[in-house]
């Protein structure tokens, strides 16, 4: 207890501020590591906190232990013990909740054989969704867990799901670190006991029936990595996953990728790079065991690198041998051709044994792609193909004829194509983290379900790399991820995300011209708008083939009232265009940014909190004479008004005003009163008036800046500078007039300033916490980054419900600079008299956006896998991103599902909303428990229940017709 | 689901003041200018119409009101009574013994009031004959009676105001005045009754620099005073009844009756304002000056959004209102050198054949050919309400009809946008094909914006290079010739500065084997220079400005 009163004593005191100490933390809050290990406490945080290279360390164990098939069935393992920690804590118990959301991996969506359901394969779970009204019914979490430190060539991944063939309501899904799950969809069983196979790693996993000693049984086959270079094949049934020992099928020495099964267990189809194998069951026996699988492999060269491929075959039964009557083969190539082999086992050599690579074939050519196909199918009858790729068009390939149909201008480009057991639908993968099905007959969506849109690190690579591009995807997330929530509608959440994964492929930062709006308590996407250029209807490549580059939403802040949303975008032509306009000393980048387009946009929401319409645009609102960058845009919390800070010094207020017309009030075409925003008010900032002054250096010196209005919107706080000398400017927010300026007290880039009650919270290369009516240093912190784009991830958010603020920044990784695959964040809690943290928080994935839990005292955070994490303090239940599987109601287990609410409301009659809360904290806490579908928004059941005090609460009968009518009113089907 | 093709959407470049605003363009489209002059060129005093703005009058009157197709016009001892609908003199009352003044037709169109400087005061009948019969003489005020008006509810009541410093309130059987209101101490030149449901108020402005509002029902002097700086020469109460106008002098006052207040003073005329009137069913008030101006306010803001000068000062003026939506028709205006000007906005139906004549004429201008255009557009017209009448029709009896055109969710036709050869051209990739098209100043719809449009779009997807590759000299000359003409225009001058650089890069190698190439470089290098020379004469003002700022803030 000394050594905290020194902290205190430290902290309070200006000039003691703890920058110097360097000491070897892995932290990334240093400041952390001088905190004393309060024993009384059992400070969970602290010690994770302080020993988090041991805790790294733990969770790549807890992992470990998960493969030994002990303890799963939490997503990740670390994050529970830490959770623990923290709520042990005395001063504030605050929750991490499970992740939600996801992001759907490039792994074909699986319909269930009545084509009632697709279940959807995301990274870290299994989703079961109705193809019927696209609601969630199941969603399977599944243990993928990053139990690789640093090393982001073995992370693990989910690399193949396939549905049983023998039992259809299990799915198998293959994790490349060997895990074997098999899954049963309908109830979510089957999560926490893997098979585990001895292997380096997965690459691919196909099932097909195959009847052995005169029964029907699933059969996996397994590619797995040998050397780079080199795979094998291996058969797996139930008996041998339970033993980890299959059967060797096949060992090749080209990069091996795809594998296919089919033809009751007779065909195998093999893709490596340029070269096919196909493998043909050697003896006509009835089989026993899969000791008896034995196939004989001819593999031949194909033109072009394969990205995708298909088979159809046909089977006939007589004399009660089945054989395989023909097979017909199409594969998809990474330079955008088609092939068709047409009657493939006709042509192969007959009966000889590996006849090496051989070209005998005379494929037929399909070429309309542009790029790789991403995915090429047989249509049901055989009479079509159709195939998707980057250019966001699906293309039906009539073979007969030749003639081609297309469906073109899709929301981003295509990942999976899935043609449904019936023939009817399709589903549709895309690359925006979309699935969609679409009828046959008519080309209409009939189902559609998004998830966030965020940009992610991919697991794969992708098919596009298979062969040399001219430009390089984006391995790494350099900017954090702007999101909004809009006050009107607290759950929805706005965030700016681009096409999908393509928005990475153009180099640099990737481009954000989309707002998607996105509802966190029913999980799902709302709407998307373009709020800034978008080209969905023209080529995305330029000649050369480079991806075209869009403008980039940097920030987004809405007014309090939710009427007004302001944006900045910005855009600069791509250093590689600006070659012709070098002139004089000029480096490219500055002519690039001469001709940088920064916009600041005003769009009026609509009624339905889902339209935005743009009222006013603003070029340049910052300008010297050039463009300047706007760093920040802060909203005044008490008025529609808004604030810039650019790069020119200047802060600009901006207000609206009813749109004039000739001297005459203009109105809508409702007769509505139109307004417009105009900047109000500008405000030069001292500092850099002072610098140009004495010397002409500084204004080539990179220069940052940030704001934030006080919560009662009378000053606001105005932080800007050069790296060397920032001051903060309190500006009165009606005058304009220079309260205070005060310098030195933020180091190096300010990346964030708030406000809460009389502090202000500054994130540079340091966190301070200064009380600006005592004018004394609360406590600050130093910042262990190292990047860049480790110190944009570094991102602060303030919770005025519960008065404190959070803090994300990325662990720094010794190993690797850049934030790629592997890269974690921490979270701390603060409040802004306590230098104590209420919680400390690692997350395994990169934080890439975190902010406020509207109408709650936590926080939401969304990592780089698309996930939503919500951080809850107390008791306070989180209205938003609680496990949506356990309020709904499945479809299948009807009667179990109508059972429950009857049981909340049943509770004898004074059910209270501790009761309540008990309830539903246990349901959640289940989390084996039989989980259904998520149709009802939670909040609308507390709406009921909570609606007035135990004893002034309606009629048991009229809460259980109110909650009956909310499960009924949309239809189920059965 | 898949996404429309729309053509590439206009850059917006900032908005300068506009030339011509709506409201503009909607006081021009007053025209057809015709002119009386009135007889020994007396100058027009007055003109009026029996106007139903804002009165809460019987039905039958306001009925009456929309029918009435005369106004009337005093000018020297003679008031005209002009038709509306023929814009001509329909027969002219002269019994007056001396100068007339406010010649006034009740709400239904059948009497007149005029009082005259002998102080007489007269009604006659407007109907039938060309004869006017007086119907009623008075003879009660001693001096020229300069007002008489009709009240709007009370088809019996009218009131008057004379240069012997009384109101009067009269009704049309009695001999005497009703009620006389006496306080002014000067000429009373201008009244009104108060329009709305208080028309027991009279409001009256005098040369004593007073506007005094009355009420009937009180005994005793005026409610209301509102002082002013000059002679009040003409009031004008707004159909709501709580704002009045007043012009005293050259400037015209907005008073608050209710806060008993003024609220603003408009002072956008040079010489005194003599008249003023309501248009745009009281939304736009139109004042008349001795400067000769005609200026339409705004009555929100009270700013001026039209105006037009005529050649003699304005005496009187009025926005005539016909029809059964009250739309102004005419804007009349008197002048001091007698002329009445009348000019007339045409609406509906008169409008469109207008168009059509105009468009005919111009067709004959310009050649057989562009008539045969013409007709061909009409019956193409023609055809389609042909066959929109006969589906309509159809619809009875069918079970069901197909449209021909899909319909979007508005109800409308979903009609798909027909993208421009060059916005085709565009989107194929092919850009320097689509820039051929654009930057051709010969064009038929050449326009500089759309150039720029193309050339922001290119320098977007990185195909600016490119689309100005590759070309020979014939093809770069019209570039050369497009920046040179933009390179001044500072919306344009990023573009072509980028445009100008690339040529440049591309193509400066062969100027030597070009004397055209050359020649458009050295117009293009000699209009760079001109800017330059125009951004060092700013830089050395700005260098004078900041001297002299520095200097006062020392």
């Amino acid at each position: 207890m000394v050594s905290r009163t020194d902290v205190n004593g430290d902290t309070a005191a200006l000039k003691k501020r703890k920058r110097e100490q360097k000491d070897d933390a892995v932290l990334a809050l240093k400041r952390l590591r001088s905190k004393p290990h309060a024993k009384q406490q059992s400070n969970g945080n602290v010690e994770v906190a302080s020993s988090l290279g041991e805790h790294g360390a733990d969770s790549s164990e807890a992992p470990a232990q998960n493969t030994n098939g002990e303890d799963v069935g939490l997503p990740d393992v670390s994050l529970p013990e830490a959770a623990r920690g923290a709520e042990t804590e005395p001063s504030a118990s605050w929750k991490v909740s499970k992740p939600m959301g996801g992001r759907m991996l490039d792994i074909d969506p699986i319909f269930s054989l009545d084509e009632r359901h697709l279940i959807i394969t995301y990274n870290t779970s299994i989703q079961v969704y109705s193809a019927e009204n696209s609601l969630l019914v199941r969603r399977i979490a599944l243990p993928v867990t990053g139990s690789d430190t640093g090393n982001d060539l073995m992370s693990t991944h989910i690399v193949a799901s396939s549905l049983s063939k023998t039992s259809p309501e299990y799915v198998w899904v293959a994790c490349s670190d060997g895990r074997i799950w098999h899954i049963n969809w309908k109830t979510g069983a089957g999560t926490d006991t893997p098979f585990i196979i001895e292997v380096k790693k997965v690459l691919g996993m196909t099932v097909e029936a195959v009847e052995m000693g005169g029964a029907t049984q699933d059969v996996l086959l397994v590619l797995k990595k040998l050397t780079k270079a080199s795979g094998q094949i291996m058969a797996f049934d139930a008996k041998a996953l339970s033993q980890g020992e299959g059967q060797l099928i096949h060992t090749y020495d080209e990069s091996p990728q795809l594998l296919q099964f089919a033809a009751g267990g007779r065909l195998i189809v093999a893709a490596a790079k340029e070269t096919l194998h196909i493998g043909l069951l050697k003896s006509n026996k009835k089989l026993n065991s899969i000791g008896d699988l034995e196939f004989q492999f001819h593999s031949f060269g194909v033109p072009d690198p394969i990205t995708c491929f298909d088979i159809r075959s046909e089977t006939q039964t007589h004399k009660k041998r089945t054989e395989i009557k023909s097979v017909d083969l199409t594969i998809g190539c990474a330079r955008g051709a088609i092939y068709l082999y047409d009657d493939v086992l006709s042509k192969l050599p007959g009966g000889g044994s590996r006849s090496g690579k051989t070209s005998l074939f005379q494929p037929r050519k399909y070429h309309w792609h542009r790029r790789a196909v991403h995915c090429v199918k047989w249509s049901e009858d055989g009479n079509y193909l159709i195939s998707g790729g980057y250019e966001t068009v699906l293309v039906l390939w009539q073979l007969d004829t030749g003639k081609i149909d297309f469906l073109p201008h899709l929301s981003a480009a295509i990942e999976n194509i899935v043609v449904s057991p019936r023939g009817s639908s399709y589903a549709l993968h895309l690359d925006d983290n979309s699935t969609m099905i679409m009828s046959t007959a008519e080309m209409k969506p009939t189902m559609y379900v998004s998830g966030i849109q965020s940009l992610v690190l991919g697991e794969q690579p992708s098919k596009e790399s298979v062969v040399q591009r001219v430009w390089k995807p984006v391995d790494e997330i350099s900017r954090p991820l702007v999101t909004a929530s809009n006050p009107r509608n607290p759950s929805q959440m706005f965030l700016c995300v681009g096409n999908g994964q393509q928005a990475t492929l153009g180099g640099g930062v990737p481009s954000t011209p989309l707002l998607q709006i996105f509802d966190i308590s029913s999980f799902q996407s709302v709407a998307k708008h373009a709020i800034a250029r978008t080209n969905p209807t023209d080529a995305n490549v330029t000649s050369q083939g480079v991806p075209i580059i869009e403008p980039m939403v940097t920030k987004l802040s809405f007014s309090p009232d939710g009427k007004w949303l302001a944006s900045v975008d910005e855009w600069q032509p791509p250093e590689r265009d600006v070659d012709a306009f070098l002139t004089g000393s000029k480096t490219v980048g500055e002519v690039s940014q001469e001709r940088r387009e920064t916009y600041l946009k005003f769009w009026e929401v609509g009624e339905d909190d889902s339209s935005l319409q743009l009222v006013s645009r603003i070029n340049e609102a910052h300008h010297t004479s050039q463009p300047e960058i706007i760093f920040d845009l802060a909203s005044d919390p008490t008025s529609s008004r808004f604030a810039t800070i650019g790069n020119d010094g200047m802060v600009r207020f901006w207000t609206s005003k009813l749109r004039r017309r000739d001297g005459l009030a203009s109105t809508g075409p409702e007769g509505q009163q139109l307004r417009a925003w105009s900047c109000s008010r500008t405000v030069a900032l001292p500092a850099r008036g002072q610098q140009v002054d004495l010397v002409e250096t500084p204004a080539k010196e990179s220069r940052s800046g940030a704001l934030t209005f006080s919560e009662d919107g009378s000053i606001l706080f105005a932080a800007f500078g050069a790296s060397s000398e920032g001051v903060v400017v309190a500006i009165d927010a009606e005058t304009g007039a220079l309260r205070d300026v005060v310098s030195g007290m933020f180091k190096g880039k300010i990346r964030g300033i708030k406000a809460l009650s009389s502090c202000l919270i500054m994130l540079s290369e340091e966190l301070t916490v200064y009380d600006v009516v005592s004018d004394e240093l609360q406590y600050s912190f130093g910042l262990k980054e190292t990047s860049e784009a480790a110190k944009r991830l570094t991102q602060l958010a303030v919770n005025y419900q519960s008065r404190t603020f959070a803090l994300v920044a990325p662990i720094p990784n010794p190993t690797q600079e850049r934030m790629r695959k592997g890269a974690k964040s921490e979270l701390a809690i603060f409040s802004v008299d306590d230098a104590e943290p209420q919680l400390v928080q690692t997350f395994p994935l990169l934080i890439t956006s975190v902010m406020p839990a509207p109408e709650s005292s936590g926080f939401v955070a969304v990592d780089s896998k698309a996930q939503i994490w919500s951080v809850t303090e107390g008791a306070d239940q989180a209205p938003i991103l609680q496990p949506l599987a356990d309020i709904g109601i499945d479809g299948d287990a009807d009667a179990k599902a109508e059972a429950d609410p009857l049981d909340l409301a049943g509770e004898d009659g004074g059910a209270s909303d501790e009761e309540m809360d008990d309830a539903d904290q246990d349901v959640e806490m289940e989390d084996d428990y039989d989980i259904h579908a998520a149709v009802v928004a939670p909040q609308r059941l507390a709406e009921i229940f909570n609606a007035a005090p135990a004893f002034a609460m309606p009629p048991i009968e009229d809460l259980f017709y109110q909650v009956a009518k909310l499960f009924s009113t949309k239809p189920v089907n059965a | 689901m898949a996404v429309e093709v729309l053509p590439l959407a206009q850059l917006k470049l900032a908005t300068g003041p506009s030339p011509v605003t709506a409201e503009q363009r909607y006081w021009r489209s007053f025209k057809n200018q015709k002119s009386h002059t009135s007889t020994a060129s007396w100058p027009i005093s007055h003109i009026s119409f029996p106007t139903t703005v804002g009165a809460t009058t019987s039905n039958s009157l306001v009925a009456a009101a929309k029918l009435n197709d005369l106004f009337a016009v005093t000018s020297g001892p003679r008031v005209d009574i002009f038709s509306i609908r023929k814009r001509e003199p329909l027969k002219t009352i002269g019994r007056f013994d001396s100068e007339a003044h406010s010649g006034e037709i009740r709400a239904d169109g059948r009497v007149l009031v005029a009082g005259e400087d002998s102080g007489k005061m007269q009604v006659f009948d407007v109907g039938g004959g060309t004869r006017a019969v007086i119907l009623k003489t008075w003879h009660i005020h001693k001096q020229p009676v300069w007002v008489t008006r009709w009240s709007p509810t009370e088809l019996t009541t009218l009131m008057s105001a004379s240069d012997d410093k009384t109101v009067r309130l009269w009704d049309l059987p009695s001999n005497n005045p009703s009620r006389m209101f006496t306080g002014h101490s000067d000429y009373v030149r201008c009244g009104a009754f108060m329009p709305g449901g208080n028309s027991n108020l009279i409001v009256s402005g005098s040369y004593d620099e007073t506007v005094r509002v009355w009420d009937a029902r009180s005994p005793g002097g005026s409610v209301l005073t509102f002082k002013h700086a000059d002679p009040i020469e003409d009031v004008l109460p707004l159909p709501l009844g709580t704002t009045l106008l007043a012009a005293a002098g050259s400037a015209i006052s907005v008073l608050d009756l209710v806060a008993a207040k003024p609220l603003r003073l408009i002072t956008n005329h040079q010489k005194t304002v003599t008249s003023l009137s309501l248009a745009s069913n009281g939304r736009r008030v139109v004042s008349g000056s001795l400067d000769g101006h005609v200026k339409v306010f705004e009555t929100s803001g009270w700013n001026v959004v039209a105006g037009s000068k005529y050649p003699s000062p304005v005496l009187s003026i009025a926005v005539i209102a016909a029809g059964a939506t009250q739309e102004d028709r005419h804007l009349a205006v008197g002048m001091q050198s007698g002329v009445l000007s009348l000019r007339t906005r045409l609406s509906g139906s008169a409008a469109e054949k207008a168009r059509e004549r105009a468009a005919e004429e111009a067709a004959r201008d310009i050649g057989p050919q562009a008539l045969d255009k013409l007709d061909s557009q009409k019956a193409k017209r023609k055809r389609k309400a042909v066959s929109n009448k006969a589906m309509a029709l159809l619809g009875e009896s069918v079970d069901v009809i197909i449209p021909t055109e899909a319909t979007n969710s508005a109800g409308g036709r979903a009609r798909r946008v027909k993208l421009r050869p060059w916005q085709e051209k565009f989107r194929r990739g092919r850009y320097a094909a689509a820039l051929d098209d654009v930057v051709d100043m010969s064009g038929p719809d050449y326009q500089p914006v759309t150039a720029l449009t193309l050339f922001v779009a290119l320098r977007h997807r990185s195909a600016l290079r490119e689309a100005l590759e590759g070309r020979d000299e014939v093809t770069v000359l019209p570039l050369l010739r497009w920046v040179s003409k933009y390179i001044s225009d500072p919306r344009y001058v990023s573009v072509c500065v980028d445009v100008t650089f690339h040529l440049l890069d591309i193509y400066s190698e062969y100027v030597g084997g070009s004397s055209e190439l050359a020649d458009q470089f050295q117009m293009l290098w000699g209009k760079v220079s001109k800017e330059v020379e125009k951004a060092q004469m700013a830089i050395i003002t700005t260098g004078m400005v900041e001297s002299l700022m520095i200097g006062r803030m020392e």
